[in-house]
């Protein structure tokens, strides 16, 4: 009896199973894996609508080799197990050729060996770890600049900012931790003394404790990385303990606009690295596709403090359609191949791929641009980076 | 029924199962079907405290959590501080030695929470057993060195194993493990189904029927609930540490409390306190997921029907799915003649 | 000196909230004998409609807070009347089983209705703190504490003066004898958690201004609340909110001078040691366990 029973669920699924992939003959699906929920949600969200907007102008423009392009997004609920979940899924269930994620440093390093045990190709959009292009996974190619990358561009600031004392205050995952460290090294390189490097979990909200301790510290500026969700919190919590050190924050997930609506004044005098400055479009390499990208944002009614976030899904999905493109066919092999020898006039700037890590396996790694903008008076303003 | 045919009816359904992959050859599916095989064990080894013992133990995770650091940080090896200079570090071991251990250092704890049990009942216990976990969890989180906090623990290596004759198989990808999550099911079913047919079985179950009761006739209580504590707290953290070595990452939220609950509803639908329960369970809230999946439920919604579903299933099957089928059953041949079936017969059919 | 100053303030107002859900938890569990794991989710509730009416909808701030408890309590009153009433009677695991089937099914519609990107509630305060020396406290959070406790008298005035209290208090003792004296056990039960539930949507609305609103943040607050009610004995008030300033205490000086990591961790180990050692926790009366 319950044999039977068992068989016709088992029938039901096999049937929904197949259901699936009819319609997969007439579009090239790409997967896309993000946290849309979770302690990342928010960035991660930007970056799938960034990615939807990229979708929808390349197959109004006819898609790629005569097919529209379909993304298949799935939730990694910013959590790493669930992210190499939706990389066997996407993989094993939808078969993309070829995979854009996984936003945070730690969900990206965690999905990568999945990637290379399928030999499918990942472009990584936002995560910043030295160690995703040096660990030798030949499936990886990057277009957002590394912790080292942003740490060097940011070294001529350190005597025009007169920085002489830094604390840090970052998550405790790849993302805080790679950060922290390369900023430091610089910071120490300079002649800066570091004061106390405090951690907190991606997740907690109350950072009282940490921030009486940095107080106690007394040094003149503090380095945040973390996601725009706990900055917010960060810079109303330090004007409420009155920790009047400057405020720099790192990795480019700050989105500066929303600190302004959710951090009200308690945003005034800090300082953000960001990647693309959609307050002042004419200073990026390629004005053009970054007007076209912000236009539809608007048009599609997104929070403007997106803008700095969702532009990397946007990148992420022309660089692999281009792939695509130049390998002629949507196969996981073809598109590695391809990804060596793709060029994207981008919002990042001009997307090309450098090698990087140990010789025989590289990992690709583009050289963006890095801004650093200030919040003043309720505006951002440039602060000359 | 006969033993005979109770027997075949298991040997049918093992059989079913050892086939699937002749002739199932989606590997998703086989993927779901794994993932769904390890929660069936861990619910198992729930079902035994919750069922048979009649302890709610919500913090059975953190015995599967602690299966899977175990296991993998003895396979990976690891180096850590204790005291100014002093390190302990431990070399790299073989997996199915690390399994081992694993399934020893969660019995341990098992045994820890079990004499903890005996001093605190009811909502007291339910409450201990919910902060144990949740202190798992929060040291998996922060002890940065040893687990590597919210960065996971990666690269976990697979299973090896040297099987004389065969040769050596390596537990990678989909069959393999396949194979081996459903010889570690049958395993725990076999041992928890001799576990409570025993005598230390049968006090186990006057215990929850009618503690004072059993206290009375001599029925040594906190032995009993030890036993039952460690013999599951072993056989979750064996499920841990399988799931480790099969999607060979762990982090922390591996202890979240509604992995606890999952498991409690698979036990609770299927029948707590029937050897089939759990499997019935299992297999529904494994494979549903994926049959929703197919109409395009969100999973939000899908939860939202679970939780809705729990408390349906409370007010109108409060024994789970098992026994009232047994009860449809033994109407239904009563109706048309056949002697009624004694009562455990078609509950402990299953593998 | 001035950092344990700065850490015993912020531990004092964050006691005050914390108090509000223990007394929630611990009136229902003390007169219904149910563990509420919708607890938390009643939290999370308080916070999403602090920020429908202040955010979306542009109420008043103290209007709002106002309409988020009154919201609070009347989605408890639905819950013990469509829930809980039928369970009359039954033992302590079955209504557990039926709370944690709310508690996810909430979850989840909460995260349906809100999605799951953090949100957070503007507070009509000046951002500028209160400075005292070299310590300081944001109006926000002094607002949150003064509310606490005010809402912990009135709680306090209503099971002690009024008679809907003295029913709770008899149905406490005994419900038996209770119904007998013509107590009518259907409504305090309701009264009771549509009470408790108001305490821990208030809870919610409070300190949903002070930090962000997401999808899950009552479950940290149902293992808080836990906690907190253990540490003061099942069933105690005032044992519940000496309780929820102990609890802040620990995680603010834990956090400060042990490590933050484990701020978090304080409550449960403190539930573990008492339980070890004084099971009926610290402040309970002799009372039966179970």
């Amino acid at each position: 009896m319950h044999t039977s029973s068992v068989k016709i669920a088992f029938a039901v699924l096999g049937a929904s199973l197949l259901a699936g992939p009819a319609f997969a003959q007439e579009t090239i699906k790409i997967g896309v894996t993000q946290p849309l929920t979770g302690a990342f949600a928010a960035s991660g969200n930007y970056v799938a609508q960034g990615a939807r907007i990229a979708e929808d102008e390349i197959n109004a423009a006819g898609g790629v080799l005569g097919k529209k392009i379909q993304l298949v997004i799935e939730d990694s609920k910013s959590n790493p197990t669930e992210a190499v979940g939706t990389v066997e899924k996407l993989i094993v269930r939808d078969k993309v050729p070829a995979i854009m994620g996984a936003w945070s440093s730690t969900l990206t390093l965690a999905i990568m060996p999945k990637i290379q045990e399928y030999k499918v190709p990942l472009v990584v959009e936002t995560s910043s770890s030295g160690k995703i292009t040096t660990s030798g996974n030949s499936y990886v190619f990057r277009i957002s600049p590394t912790s080292e990358m942003e740490a060097v561009a940011f070294k001529p600031l350190v005597a025009k900012l007169g920085i002489k004392k830094a604390d840090f205050l970052n998550t405790n995952n790849d993302f805080g931790i790679g950060s922290a460290a390369e900023y430091s090294k610089m910071l120490k390189a300079n002649g800066v003394a570091i004061g106390v490097m405090e951690t907190m979990d991606p997740k907690a909200t109350d950072f009282s404790a940490q921030l009486t301790r940095i107080k106690a510290s007394g040094g003149d500026t503090l380095f945040v990385t973390t996601a725009v969700e706990q900055v917010t919190l960060i810079l109303k919590q330090a004007k409420e303990l009155q920790l009047n050190t400057r405020i720099i924050t790192t990795g480019g997930s700050n989105s500066p606009d929303q600190l302004v609506t959710q951090a009200g004044d308690a945003a005034n005098g800090s300082f953000h690295t960001v990647f693309f400055p959609p307050w002042f479009p004419d200073v990026v390499t390629n004005p053009e596709p970054a007007k076209r990208y912000m236009t539809e944002w608007a048009k599609r009614g997104h929070e403007p403090g997106g803008l700095t976030e969702g532009f990397r899904g946007y990148d992420g999905i022309f660089t692999i359609a281009e792939a695509i493109k130049i390998a002629g066919k949507a196969e996981p092999a073809a598109i590695t191949e391809a990804l060596w020898k793709t060029k994207v006039k981008g919002v990042y700037g001009n997307i090309e791929f450098i090698k990087q890590g140990p010789a025989g396996s590289e990992s690709g790694q583009n050289i963006p641009s890095v801004y650093l903008v200030k919040i003043d008076g309720g505006k951002v303003v440039k602060s000359g980076l | 029924m006969s033993r005979a045919v109770t027997l075949a009816s298991s040997l049918s359904w093992v059989a079913f199962l050892v086939t699937l992959p002749l002739w199932m050859n989606d590997l998703y599916f086989l993927h779901v079907l794994i993932i769904t095989g390890i929660f069936i064990v861990a619910a198992m080894s729930l079902n035994l405290l919750l069922g048979y013992t009649g302890q709610l133990s919500l913090g059975h995770v953190a015995f599967f959590g602690i299966g899977a650091y175990v296991s993998s940080l003895v396979s990976l090896g690891f180096e850590i501080h204790v005291w100014g200079e002093t390190t302990v570090s431990l070399e790299p071991k073989p997996v199915w030695l690390a399994m081992l251990v694993a399934v020893m250092f969660a019995g341990l704890c098992g045994f820890m929470i079990g004499k903890i049990s005996f001093k605190v009942r009811g909502a007291y216990f339910v409450i201990v057993s919910v902060s144990f976990a949740e202190v798992t969890r929060l040291v998996a989180l922060n002890w940065l060195e040893l687990t590597q906090g919210p960065m996971a623990l990666n690269n976990i290596p697979y299973l090896k194993l040297g099987i004389p004759g065969v040769g050596q198989i390596d537990f990678i990808g989909k069959l393999p493990n396949y194979y081996l999550v459903l010889g570690v099911a049958i395993l725990t079913y076999v041992i928890i189904r001799r576990l409570v047919r025993s005598r230390a079985g049968r006090a186990m179950i006057a215990l929850r029927e009618n503690e004072p009761l059993a206290t009375s006739v001599g029925i040594d209580v906190t032995r009993f609930l030890v036993l039952a504590t460690v013999v599951s707290a072993g056989l979750a953290g064996l499920a841990g540490a399988v799931y480790a070595h099969y999607v060979r990452i762990v982090d922390p939220d591996v202890f979240l409390f509604i992995y606890t609950v999952t498991m409690v509803i698979m036990v609770v639908t299927g029948g707590k306190g029937t050897l089939a329960g759990p499997i019935v369970g299992g297999l529904i809230f494994g494979i549903l997921p994926e049959v929703l999946r197919g109409f395009e439920v969100m999973p939000e919604i899908q939860w939202v029907v679970y939780g809705v579903l729990m408390i349906l299933i409370v007010y109108f099957l409060p024994e789970g799915i098992v026994p009232a089928l047994r009860d449809a059953w033994r109407r239904w041949a009563g109706r048309s003649g056949t002697p009624p079936a004694r009562p455990t017969v078609v509950v402990e059919a299953q593998p | 000196m001035d950092q344990f100053l700065q850490h015993a303030l912020n531990a004092m107002i964050l006691g005050g909230t914390y108090a509000l859900l223990g007394i929630g938890l611990t009136l229902i569990f003390g007169i219904m004998r149910v563990v509420n794991f919708t607890h938390g989710e009643l939290y999370a509730f308080g916070a999403y409609m602090m920020y429908m009416w202040v955010m979306l909808i542009g109420a008043n701030f103290m209007v709002s807070i106002v309409l988020a408890i009154a919201l609070g309590v009347a989605l408890g009153a639905v819950i013990e009347i469509v829930l809980l009433r039928r369970l009359r009677g039954a033992d302590i695991d079955t209504t557990m089983l039926v709370m944690i089937g709310a508690w996810i099914a909430m979850q989840n519609i909460e995260q349906l209705a809100w999605s799951g990107v953090a949100k957070s509630i503007n507070s009509p305060f000046p951002s500028a703190p209160l400075v005292m020396g070299a310590i300081s406290v944001s109006w926000t959070r002094l607002f949150v504490f003064a509310v606490a406790v005010v809402l912990i008298a009135a709680t306090n005035v209503l099971i002690q003066r009024t008679r809907l209290g003295k029913a709770m208090r008899a149905t406490f003792q005994d419900r038996e004898a209770a119904a007998l004296m013509g107590v009518r056990i259907d409504t305090v039960h309701t009264a009771t958690f549509a009470l408790g539930s108001g305490l821990a949507a208030a809870a919610g609305a409070l300190l949903g201004p002070v930090f962000v609103v997401y999808p899950t943040i009552g479950d940290l607050a149902s293992l808080k609340a836990f906690a907190i009610v253990i540490l003061g004995g099942l069933g105690s008030i005032p044992g519940a909110t000496i309780g929820g300033f102990i609890l802040a205490f620990m995680e603010e000086l834990g956090a400060g001078y042990i490590s933050s990591g484990y701020r978090d961790a304080m409550g449960f180990l403190l539930i573990i040691l008492i339980l070890l050692f004084k099971p009926t926790g610290l402040f309970a009366r002799k009372e039966r366990i179970g």
